[in-house]
């Protein structure tokens, strides 16, 4: 049984339609990536999936399930319960996210206070412990230090501490290494994932960079204008990528393999106050067709591998043809089921 | 940190001594004398007055023997009141005026604060609107009104009861404690909740805060672990200018409420040009003031980390 399943979330700030249509779903375990430009209601993605949007925000969903419950009417008192425990966030910048007022080492142990019941000293002990095993030297002296006396590395790896504390089931990290110097980024990858891997926790990992998803993901879902537009497994994305907006995400990366002259994507996202009410992509699209003028719903391109373009109707043209032009059957077969 | 205290006391003796000098000067550039205030005096008595209390001497030797004896910590006779000695005057009328004043701070601190972090968590709503309000009223009414409509509100209320409800001046029982200690805390309350309200304002969007909710904490931990502890720094170092407001607001409210405190003794020596009396208290409430902002700038290190050990290594 998958542990989150969400379909079709809808997040509106006041007149702005952040998140206009998301789907995501994590299996224990399992890490998938979220990509896309900027301002494409990833954050806010975050946010909700950990019921922290403000009041004025209007969040709903189709379906939203997490380990076995149903979470579009939880109350705020089960969310509490929630947070910090079953699913917890690695924020962007770990220079505003700690507390300045209070040391590392209380910091790491408040979610065991709070959600284990444990005692001041135990719970400072196994904040120690977690910190030496994120490679921190002297963590007993660092635990009583406070973040301005941290590197923004090390203080990324206190986040993390803070985070897996109560060995949660979900973590969402928001661009984790975003704000970090590039020398010290691999190094706090490379101990999340493993921190990660060790607890068998999953992990939904918003980024914008696609060179970090291929070395961490299982999955990845691509987010445009609100909403998921392409999802599917790291290969099934990265290889055989189907929508015209992951095209270009990819023409926009260099590439050690085969270089060849990087293409911006033309155009602006659209304005979420007034989102398009066709497909969200078709002004920046080079494939546009008169059916763009319609919203696409998403389509089956392969197994559990979805995109949200007419490009991928069973009627077009393209389901019946495969990259060498030879029928796919197995495609059709299944987008005809 | 000792390093640190030091240099801080080493400029408020500085500071003392300029102030002595300065109110030495200006108090006998202002025509008359203490003698002047008693009645007809015949020139012999002057004389003779005059030769005791050291005003024959040229100015700039009267100010050698003050700052001599003031050093022995001596601040000398009262003219106006027989045989007092300053120091007397004020080993007995400044606890009075601290309690006074210790009242007014807590009261300004703890409204302010509270007041502040309600109208934050309430931005925009009534209680919100209803605080600002009351700070605009409080601030820009001064301390003397205040003062006088407190007491005028206290008749009313008394008279209307047909019994004495509140003491409406004097000193000695605990409400007429509180109720002259609000009324001098009421305008530095409002100043500290504007203060506060947007330092709040700020710490409720601040990505710590939104960081710690991720990780459960809520309800009171969340307030006093990790808001009130940030949005209360830009408060504290508001604390010094605070207890210098309501120790010279608390000269005009022992007046109005008939409180022998040393704010009292201070206002009379000027009125009557008691000289001793004015540079012993001056000196005093500049020593006082001076050791204040010292301690208020420790106790800032305490709450900030980030100062504390600044301070240590320096
Ligand atoms: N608190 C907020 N109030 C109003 N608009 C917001 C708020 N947070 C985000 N938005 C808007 O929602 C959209 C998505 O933002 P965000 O999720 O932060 O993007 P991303 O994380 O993908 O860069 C943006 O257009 C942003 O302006
Ligand atoms: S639906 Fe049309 S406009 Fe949108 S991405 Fe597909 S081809 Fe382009
Ligand atoms: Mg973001």
């Amino acid at each position: 049984m998958s542990l989150l399943n969400l379909e079709s979330l809808q997040v509106s700030i006041g007149s702005v339609q952040a998140v206009r249509d998301v789907s995501l779903s994590l299996q224990p375990g399992e890490c998938r990536a979220l990509v896309g430009e900027s301002g494409c209601g990833k954050s806010v993605t975050a946010m909700s999936l950990l019921g922290l949007m403000p009041n004025a925000a209007e969040t709903a969903a189709q379906h939203w399930q997490f380990a076995g419950r149903d979470m579009a009417h939880l109350t705020e008192r089960d969310w509490r319960k929630l947070r910090g425990n079953q699913i917890a966030m690695i924020f962007q910048n770990p220079m505003t996210a700690l507390d300045p007022t209070q040391t590392i080492g209380a910091q790491i142990a408040e979610p065991l206070r709070i959600h284990k019941g444990l005692s001041r000293r135990d719970a400072k002990k196994r904040a120690i412990a977690l910190l030496e095993r994120l490679a921190i030297a002297n963590p007993a002296q660092r635990a009583e230090q406070y973040p301005f006396e941290f590197s923004g590395g090390m203080l990324q790896r206190a986040m993390i501490a803070m985070a897996v504390v109560c060995e949660p089931e979900l973590l969402i990290a928001d661009e984790p290494t975003t704000a970090l110097d590039v020398t010290v980024q691999a190094e706090v990858l490379c101990l999340l994932q493993e921190m990660r891997e060790s607890s068998g926790t999953a992990m939904l990992f918003i980024t914008h960079d696609l060179g970090v998803v291929a070395e961490i993901a299982d999955s990845v879902s691509v987010m445009y204008a609100g909403q998921t537009v392409e999802s599917g497994s790291l290969t099934q994305v990265f290889t055989t990528e189907a929508h015209p907006y992951t095209q270009a995400l990819k023409r926009a990366v260099p590439s050690l393999e085969n270089p060849r002259p990087l293409e911006a994507i033309a155009g602006t996202p659209p304005d979420l106050r007034k989102p398009p009410t066709g497909c969200g992509f078709a002004a920046r699209c080079s494939q546009r067709m008169a059916v763009c003028e319609q919203a696409p719903p998403p389509m089956s391109v392969g197994d559990s591998h979805i995109a949200r373009c007419w490009l991928w109707h069973e009627d077009h043209p393209r389901r019946w043809r495969d990259k060498d032009g030879f029928t796919n059957a197995s495609v059709i077969g299944r987008s005809r089921r | 940190m000792l390093n640190f205290i030091a240099k801080r006391l080493l400029s408020g003796v500085i500071t003392i001594w300029f102030i002595a000098t300065a109110t030495f000067f200006a108090m006998h550039a202002v025509p008359g004398d203490p003698l002047t205030q008693e009645k007809a005096m015949t020139p012999a008595v002057r004389a003779q007055l005059e030769a005791r209390y050291g005003l024959d001497k040229p100015l700039f030797d009267q100010y050698r023997l003050f700052l001599g004896n003031m050093l022995k910590g001596d601040f000398g006779i009262s003219f106006t009141q027989e045989n007092r000695r300053v120091n007397d005057i004020i080993r007995e009328h400044f606890p009075i005026s601290a309690i006074l004043g210790v009242a007014a701070v807590l009261i300004a601190l703890v409204g302010g604060i509270t007041a502040g972090s309600v109208a934050a968590y309430c931005r925009n709503r009534w209680p919100d609107r209803m605080v600002m309000i009351a700070v605009i009223a409080a601030i820009s009414v001064p301390g003397f009104v205040i003062a006088g409509l407190a007491q005028l509100v206290i008749v009313a209320m008394n008279n209307a009861a047909g019994k004495t409800l509140l003491p409406v001046a004097g000193w000695g029982s605990v409400s007429q404690i509180w109720v002259p200690a609000l009324v001098l805390g009421l305008g530095t309350m409002a100043y500290l909740s504007r203060i506060m309200r947007a330092s709040m304002l700020e710490v409720l969007s601040a990505d710590f805060n939104i960081a710690a909710k991720a990780k459960g904490v809520h309800g009171w931990r969340l307030f006093f672990h990790h808001q009130l502890r940030n949005a209360v720094l830009p408060v504290v170092t508001e604390l010094g200018p605070t207890i210098a407001a309501i120790t010279t607001g608390g000269f005009v409210v022992e007046l109005i409420f008939a409180i022998p405190g040393l704010g009292r003794y201070f206002v009379q020596a000027v009125q009557q040009l008691d000289y001793t009396v004015i540079m012993g208290t001056t000196v005093f409430y500049g020593a006082f003031l001076v050791l204040v902002v010292v301690l208020v700038d420790i106790s800032y290190g305490l709450i900030d980390p980030r100062i504390r050990l600044h301070r240590g290594r320096s």
